[in-house]
């Protein structure tokens, strides 16, 4: 589902690479949680894998599909929440869930059937009609997510989803993290919360200084256990 | 004291960033302030040289004072009125201030005592000149130059009264209006239109004034009527009075008493309603409209046209001033192009007459086009957007393009159109005028937003709003300019040294070189450095 080779970042002037040789292999109808401390190089290669940032060297793959030399079908497959929930705030909710829809060339029937399920689910209704530049931080961070989900893409790439979101929002995001897994679909998530990802990934990687440190198979209970400790090392 | 020493301290480095010159750049943006803010002075005391000679010699020299007076004294409400609201009741550091501890009397001294050293400074600055100029010109005594500082000081403290006294409704007025943004567009093109077309002829005037200054270009009625009309221009012809020492001891005491009631009337205002309006506008600055829509699917380049409309429309600091300008652009270019024509044929002759056309037309197309140069920058903190997307980077700067492009082929094509009905131009002339300034106002777009792509400058203000103004427009003028004048004046050149059909042919050949250079220019390396633009 998401293949990344030998992957090298060094943002422009800086003397030290911040994504040094990291691998990984995500597969079909996983949650993956990908920890790190503050500056280990999280965000910047989930940067590279959607595209936004530029990378020196390496190959990344999603669904088959090179986001270097075949960005666009590689991008149709993906959806992507980014860690400060930018959004078009001139726009409605449902302004702007349509432009989404339509980049991706959601049918109508699907994007009614979708739009209403995730508006009952996160509580939008209400809102989904008012210019974004009006709603809470939860609230911009829900129709992000009902963005990147509209075309009901294989993989799920979501950085720091769950700052600053109440219980009840963190735990709506959840559950639809594990509905859309159980669809065949995989989901991919950086966080600090480690009780998170050990509650509901399948495996984690860490990351020290932008190299891959170890890839942990969340499935073993006593892994789970020695999350934090492993973390630390 | 020290909370608002600090407090003004925090408005000023907000304004015009951290003071000292630590580096040659600062020394160098320093000295090219003062020169640019000598030659305004200059051109403001040249200015008001002209026009006090044009009316002394009609015997109104008088009436030019309090005319002026007039002019500066609206000029100080609407800017103190516009600056007030900016200063003391929208500016987003309400938000953080109200956090600290420091109380809302404080926070008022600061920013009230910003707000007045910086009416102070401007209105020395425009004042000083302007008097110095009708001294020189009429002829005064030593009692109008000892009388300056006092009229400089009533004309600091009414206007700065005023606004206060009128802020407030002003602002739950603009709240009120703040979300029907074409109502907006709408009433701002009029007034700009409108106030253009009176400067224009202003202007005309003036011009007819310099082709023989001995005679006044004031008939015997219109003389009449400004005299009339003057007398009763309240509290303005008081300045006048004062400084030519006529009525002095009724001026005074009328504008000390009208000081002093305004003042009076501040302190109401602004002890029953500051705190309160301060609140409310916190909470409205937040506020927003509702808009029902149905999920309707578009065509993918239509969904990004409608995209980049809505962030156009929706954004009070930048469609305010592209759209407006747009829409008032053909009274800007019938008027110039009347008076710069009358002129050009005066002194070259009746060949200057399409040159001229086609400068004033570039020189606006470049003002309308120079706001393409924040394109890309305009996605603030959605640019991330632009990458993750799966649409080519050329099909998402297409569609930028294509919105500039409908509103620069609009305001040329009316523009044209105005000049060929008002009879400036022929119906042939007028095709071949659209086709080159619209060619070139595309060209001219494309560079811009190459500027854009090629130096990124993501300056944000307020909620993410993008501030209109940056290097790159600068740039995007500079070269719009350079174009206008190169093929203005080869046209008038050609016109006049050669054929009529020599200068078609040559500006047609000057402009498809410009047009190439801009295509080239554009699009080397354009998806490279667009995919190499980070922005957090």
């Amino acid at each position: 589902m998401l293949k990344i080779d030998n992957l090298y970042k060094k943002y422009l002037g800086s003397e030290r690479f911040s994504v040094e040789n990291l691998s990984l292999e995500l597969n079909k109808g996983e949650i993956f949680g990908f920890l790190g401390k503050n500056g280990a190089g999280k965000s910047t290669t989930i940067k590279c894998l959607t595209g936004i940032f530029p990378f020196n060297s390496g190959t990344i793959t999603i669904c088959g599909h090179d986001i270097s030399s075949d960005p666009i079908n590689a991008k149709l497959n993906m959806g992507y929440v980014p860690d400060d929930h930018s959004v078009y705030e001139k726009m409605t909710g449902r302004e702007y869930v349509n432009y989404i829809a339509d980049i991706y060339r959601v049918s109508k029937a699907d994007r009614d059937a979708r739009l209403n399920q995730f508006l009952d689910k996160f509580n939008l209704q209400r809102a989904v009609d008012l210019q974004i530049k009006s709603y809470s931080h939860g609230m911009k961070q829900k129709i992000c997510i009902i963005g990147a989900l509209i075309h009901n893409p294989r993989l799920w790439v979501l950085d720091e989803p769950m700052m600053g979101l109440d219980p009840q929002s963190m735990s709506e995001i959840l559950k639809k993290m594990r509905e859309h897994c159980a669809e065949g679909n995989t989901v991919f998530f950086s966080s600090h919360n480690l009780d998170l990802v050990a509650k509901i990934c399948h495996r984690a990687a860490i990351v020290s200084d932008g190299r891959l440190h170890s890839i942990i198979d969340l499935s073993v209970e006593e892994n789970q256990k020695t999350l934090e400790e492993t973390l630390w090392q | 004291m020290h909370t608002i020493k600090t407090l003004l301290g925090l408005e000023f480095k907000s304004k015009f960033g951290s003071s000292g010159l630590k580096d040659k750049k600062a020394v160098i943006r320093l000295v090219v302030s003062l020169a640019f803010f000598a030659l305004v002075i200059y051109f403001l005391y040249a200015g008001a040289k002209l026009i006090f000679g044009m009316f002394d010699v009609a015997g109104m020299a008088r009436q030019a004072l309090t005319l002026i007076f007039t002019l500066l004294f609206i000029l100080f409400c609407v800017m103190g009125v516009s600056n007030t609201i900016k200063v003391l009741y929208y500016k987003g550091d309400n938000l953080i201030l109200m956090r600290f501890p420091v109380t809302d009397g404080e926070v008022f001294i600061s920013k009230t005592l910003f707000l007045l050293i910086s009416q102070t400074a401007i209105t020395i600055g425009s004042v000083v000149p302007m008097l110095l100029a009708y001294g020189v010109t009429v002829g005064v005594d030593s009692f109008f130059y000892a009388m300056i500082p006092a009229v400089i000081f009533f004309l600091i403290a009414i206007p700065y009264f005023i606004s206060n006294v009128l802020a407030i409704p002003f602002m739950h007025l603009t709240n009120r209006i703040r979300n029907r943004f074409g109502l907006i567009i709408a009433m701002l093109a009029v007034f700009i239109a409108g106030m253009f077309a009176c400067y224009m002829l202003i202007f005309s005037s003036i011009v007819t004034f310099l082709n023989d200054s001995s005679l006044t270009i004031f008939s015997g009625e219109v003389v009449d009527m400004i005299k009339g009309m003057t007398y009763y221009f309240i509290p303005t012809k008081y300045f006048a009075d004062l400084l030519l020492k006529q009525e002095v001891y009724f001026a005074m005491p009328a504008l000390i008493g009208l000081t002093g009631a305004l003042g009076a009337g501040t302190v109401a205002v602004i002890t029953k309603m500051y705190s309160k309006t301060l609140l409310k506008n916190v909470e409205i600055e937040g506020s927003a409209f509702k808009k029902i829509t149905v999920n309707k699917p578009r065509p993918v380049f239509v969904a990004l046209l409608k995209k980049e409309f809505i962030q156009i429309f929706r954004s009070v600091n930048y469609s305010f001033q592209y759209f407006v300008l747009a829409c008032a652009m053909p009274v800007m270019v019938y008027f110039c192009n009347d008076i710069v024509t009358a002129i050009a044929k005066q002194s070259v002759g009746e060949q200057a007459a399409m040159g001229i056309s086609i400068l004033v037309m570039l020189i606006f197309a470049t003002v309308i086009t120079s706001f393409s140069a924040t394109s890309v920058t305009r996605e603030g903190n959605n640019f991330y957007q632009t990458k993750v997307l799966p649409v080519p980077i050329r099909t998402q700067l297409l569609s930028k393009f294509v919105i500039y492009a409908i509103v620069s082929f609009s305001a040329t094509l009316i523009c044209v159109t105005a000049l060929a009905i008002a009879g400036y131009i022929s119906a042939l002339n007028a095709l071949w005028l659209f086709g080159i300034t619209e060619s070139l106002a595309l060209a001219m777009t494309l560079r811009s937003m190459k500027y854009d792509i090629k130096k990124p400058n993501f300056n944000m203000v307020g909620e993410g709003e993008l501030v209109s103004n940056n290097t790159n427009t600068g740039l995007a003028m500079g070269f719009g300019f350079l174009v206008a004048i190169v093929m203005g004046l080869t046209s008038i050149f050609a016109a006049y040294f050669l054929t009529q059909t020599y200068m078609y042919l040559i500006c047609s050949g000057l402009a498809v070189l410009i047009i190439a250079y801009c295509l080239l220019t554009f699009f080397y390396k354009v998806t490279k450095r667009y995919n190499a633009i980070v922005h957090r």
